[in-house]
């Protein structure tokens, strides 16, 4: 399975997961976007027209906002790179006893909701925050920062940064630390140590973080709807607007379908040229480096390590910010969870989460589920990850474009196919039908983050068991499964997170039995969000903490053979 | 085509029987049923269990769901779902509602539900409102004079300071309408509306969410909105005093919250039940008490200083300022569009 020259077998059940679960929405977005009429309830014509996309390509209006949004994702994602590599760096340098707390420093955006998130958002780019105030001490005028494109950008580098650290850190943790020796002793400082050695050996990761991270960002509009101020229109909410608020399914989904088309051609672009600048994976012919001038060199030598402190302070300080406010915010006494002033202590919003078995039963089944897709999506991920990595089939790429194809498409219009199946969705046990979609929504990120370890795993190792007569299972046990622990460990950690707070599909498929904590506190929140929603984000931080120590009692988040 | 009429007449009417026989074992509540409900989460949820959930509960050995969210999101299901629907009560805003009545996804009001006598007229269009939240001018006193008419945005000291509302919306649809009023037009005639709007650009920001506002009163980023009085009134005692509710001098212009029945729930009994107890005097009472929402029904008793902070009375209910919903919704997609071109973007 996991052996040279393998072909696309292993990657069939996570190809048949999505054909199931995922192509049934997709295909139902698809014919709605080739439909004349835009009336709601006008039959459905299998005559395919291309009214919709002739209508969206014709209009200045869905161009500029289609374009926007590439570019707010290309940003955001280049933002995220160039914060996650000095995080990512600090994770590995870390000793192995504190490494679960730095863990938890890089999960706790993910772990605060977006309305908490954005708050934080807010306040330090209010016209009278921190921000504005720094700006001004220097004479300048007082900055325009808020309700625009850059505390978009911002809040969606904070949420979507986390995934690019944990993405680097599996990469750049299995790299041999005699390597970086190598280079010191041959004369290179730290600066080019990094450029030379760390950076190239960690494109992999890069790659999957990078991908993840636009394929996030191009697709979000919670935050865009949140801190934009309605001044920033991007493509997923024009496609709520119109498929929800005006009814207008057609044009909704031509529109989704085009996100997803944009979004495919810049996977397989990432692809492509990350492949180019790695040859010795594909074993193509290597290319000289290029040459950087002598004085360049003695220029990076002397800014690199303070840019790089600079930059992690900076990661950190984004990372750790939503934390202090949510913290603060749970034993403020005032009713509502978007308060920015501070009214005094008290302990009760904890006490109020344990007196309302509603958000206990609703977190209870958020767990069930969140652990249930993570189950299933390695479990179907991990063969497929070698059937990418390994497999010399031809149509590698394209294939591995086409599984992380549920990230490509927006939640919402997931959601807008789900609507249209919905009839048919309430003959599947309600907690079946959750689980097959938040495995589609899972499974592309589990994929990412295992492609990333196989392409890692040290070959010569296996081949040395595999010549001292070990069979191929016991290969896998002893050699391989040991080496991609970390990997897996961060792939269901993130899986886990990821479906525990996903929303935007999970408000369709809702019903009155299988209700998830996310979905209820944004039921709350679209009348007035109460402070019991900090209290729980708390918690919730609290024992993931907890979870990261006990684990890593069991489990090695780092290789110690490594050192 | 006789022949076509004919027997689609005789199709009818075979499908309509059964329905017709099986009425009697659905008009009435049998221990056990389930009725699911769609409706905003937070205070209102709250006093729906307190008031009308939990004595049905009680007295009828029935079980209430709750599914909470946003009204779009749920308006949507209940298109998708017409005629089959999962949900038996959908809580929609004043177009939205009486648009479904006319798209057959949810029930008029019918008979069946006593308490149903005693709402005002406005209130019985398109299933039961059950409260009127009306949609007002609301400023910051520190920082504009105070605002007497909706023509008052035009003035030159708030050049800059306003947060305008987004279009759809109950509060984007009133700022829309009353400008369109007020500048010579109407819901016919809404261009005077989009031109004298676009005049008062850059604006401060713009609101999708009276959540939003609020964040955005607190952190000063502008100064006057348009926004559901209850929740502003909420808002300005408990955190922000300097935070006016107008009474502009056109009037405030009408939104309600309704409960609609949707078309082929299997629980009829019981979500006439269930209405009927939501327009109930106490919880009537409840919901001006704790949130700020005016009756629909003329006969709650309400305190004299409590009244005077809400809509009572006919002659106060005539003065909302009511518009052509049909028109209004059927413009809906086109004005959405001019909106983010013209307005916001």
């Amino acid at each position: 399975m996991f052996r040279q020259g393998g072909g696309p077998l292993g990657a069939l059940p996570y190809t048949l997961w999505l054909l199931a679960a995922f192509a049934a929405p997709l295909g139902a977005v698809l014919l709605m976007s080739l439909q004349d009429s835009t009336e709601p309830f006008a039959p459905l014509s299998l005559i395919p027209a291309f009214t919709q996309y002739g209508e969206l390509l014709g209009d200045a209006f869905y161009w500029r906002t289609f374009l926007n949004t590439l570019v707010l994702g290309a940003g955001v994602t280049l933002a995220s790179a160039v914060l996650a590599y000095p995080v990512a760096l600090w994770l590995t340098r870390l000793p192995a006893r504190w490494r679960p707390l730095g863990f938890a420093c890089v999960l706790v955006p993910l772990l605060t909701n977006v309305v908490v998130r954005s708050l934080g958002i807010i306040l330090l780019l209010s016209p009278t925050g921190v921000l504005a105030q720094a700006i001004m001490a220097f004479g300048l005028p007082r900055p325009s920062l808020l309700f625009g494109w850059f505390a978009v950008g911002l809040s969606l580098v904070q949420v979507f940064m986390p995934y690019l650290v944990l993405a680097l850190y599996d990469v750049l943790d299995g790299q041999d630390a005699r390597l970086a020796e190598a280079a010191n002793g041959l004369g290179a400082g730290p600066a080019m140590t990094f450029w030379r050695v760390t950076l190239p050996l960690s494109l992999q990761g890069l790659r999957a973080g990078l991908t993840v991270v636009f394929l996030l960002a191009s697709t979000a509009y919670v935050s865009a709807t949140l801190v934009g101020g309605r001044k920033v229109y991007v493509s997923a909410m024009v496609v709520y607007r119109e498929g929800l608020e005006n009814l207008n399914y057609p044009l909704a989904s031509a529109l989704a379908v085009l996100m997803m088309a944009a979004s495919i051609l810049v996977t397989v672009l990432l692809s492509r040229a990350i492949w180019r600048f790695t040859p010795w994976l594909s074993q193509a012919r290597a290319r000289a480096p290029l040459v950087v001038p002598r004085a360049l060199v003695a220029v990076m030598e002397a800014i690199g390590p303070w840019t790089g402190r600079l930059l992690l302070a900076l990661g950190l300080f984004l990372l750790l910010f939503p934390l202090l406010l949510v913290a603060v915010a749970s034993v403020n006494d005032t009713p509502q969870a978007t308060m920015a002033q501070f009214r005094g202590f008290t302990w009760k919003w904890y006490g109020l989460i344990w007196a309302n078995e509603r958000y206990l039963g609703d977190a209870w089944t958020s767990v069930k589920l969140a652990a249930a897709a993570v189950a299933v999506s390695l479990v179907i991920s991990l063969p497929a990850a070698f059937a990418l990595v390994r497999g010399g089939f031809r149509g590698r790429h394209g294939l591995g474009a086409a599984l992380m194809l549920p990230l490509a498409l927006p939640g919402i219009a997931i959601g807008l196919g789900m609507l249209k199946l919905l009839q048919w969705f309430t003959v599947i046990p309600p907690f079946l039908g959750m689980l097959a979609v938040h495995v589609v929504l899972v499974a592309p990120f589990t994929l990412a983050m295992l492609r990333a370890s196989v392409a890692a795993l040290d070959r010569a190792q296996e081949e040395a068991a595999g010549g001292l007569g070990a069979p191929p299972v016991r290969v896998f046990l002893r050699i391989v499964l040991p080496q991609l622990a970390p990997g897996v460990f961060v792939a269901a950690l993130l899986g886990f997170l990821i479906s525990f707070g996903e929303v935007t599909v999970s408000a369709f498929l809702t019903t009155a039995r299988l209700q998830t904590l996310p979905v209820r506190i944004y039921a709350e929140a679209a009348f007035s969000l109460e402070n019991t929603v900090n209290a729980i984000s708390t918690l919730t931080i609290l024992l993931t903490v907890a979870l990261l120590l006990v684990v890593n009692r069991f489990v090695a988040l780092d290789r110690v053979w490594k050192r | 085509m006789s022949f076509r009429l004919s027997r689609r007449a005789t199709l009818g009417a075979a499908l309509a029987a059964p329905v017709i026989w099986g009425r009697d074992a659905v008009a009435q509540i049998r221990a056990g049923d389930e009725l699911t409900v769609g409706v905003w989460g937070g205070m209102q949820e709250r006093i729906l269990r307190e008031f009308v959930a939990t004595p049905l509960e009680q007295q009828h050995g029935v079980k209430i769901n709750f599914v909470l969210g946003g009204t779009t999101d749920r308006r949507a299901r209940a298109y998708a779902e017409r005629g089959r629907p999962s949900f038996d009560i959908v809580y929609l805003n004043i177009f939205e509602s009486r648009q479904a009545v006319k798209d057959g996804v949810t029930q008029p009001v019918t008979d069946n539900v006593p308490n149903a006598a005693h709402l005002y007229p406005v209130a019985k269009l398109g299933g039961y409102g059950v409260a009127f939240n009306p949609v007002t001018i609301v400023y910051d006193k520190r920082k504009v004079a105070p605002m007497m008419s909706w023509r008052d945005f035009w003035r030159d000291d708030l050049k800059g300071k306003i947060i305008w509302p987004s279009y759809p919306g109950a509060q984007g649809t009133a700022a829309l309408l009353m400008a369109a009023k007020v500048w010579g037009g109407s819901e016919n005639n809404i261009d005077p509306a989009f031109t004298h709007i676009a005049a008062l650009k850059p604006f401060a920001a713009i609101q999708a969410s009276q959540d939003q506002l609020y964040a955005m009163f607190d952190q000063e980023v502008g100064a006057a909105s348009v926004e559901f009085g209850s929740f502003t009134r909420v808002y300005a005692e408990t955190r922000n005093p300097n935070i006016v509710i107008a009474e502009p001098s056109e009037g405030q212009a009408v939104a309600t919250n309704v409960a609609c029945i949707t078309t082929g729930t299997t629980k009829q009994a019981l979500a006439d039940a269930w209405v009927n107890l939501h327009l109930s005097p106490a919880c009537q009472r409840a919901y001006a008490e704790r949130i700020y929402y005016s009756p629909t029904v003329n006969n709650v008793d309400l305190p004299p200083d409590l009244a005077a902070k809400l809509v009572v009375g006919p002659a106060a209910v005539d003065k909302l300022v009511d518009f052509d919903w049909d028109v209004v919704i059927r413009n809906q997609a086109r004005w959405s569009n001019r909106f983010t071109r013209e307005i916001a973007g």
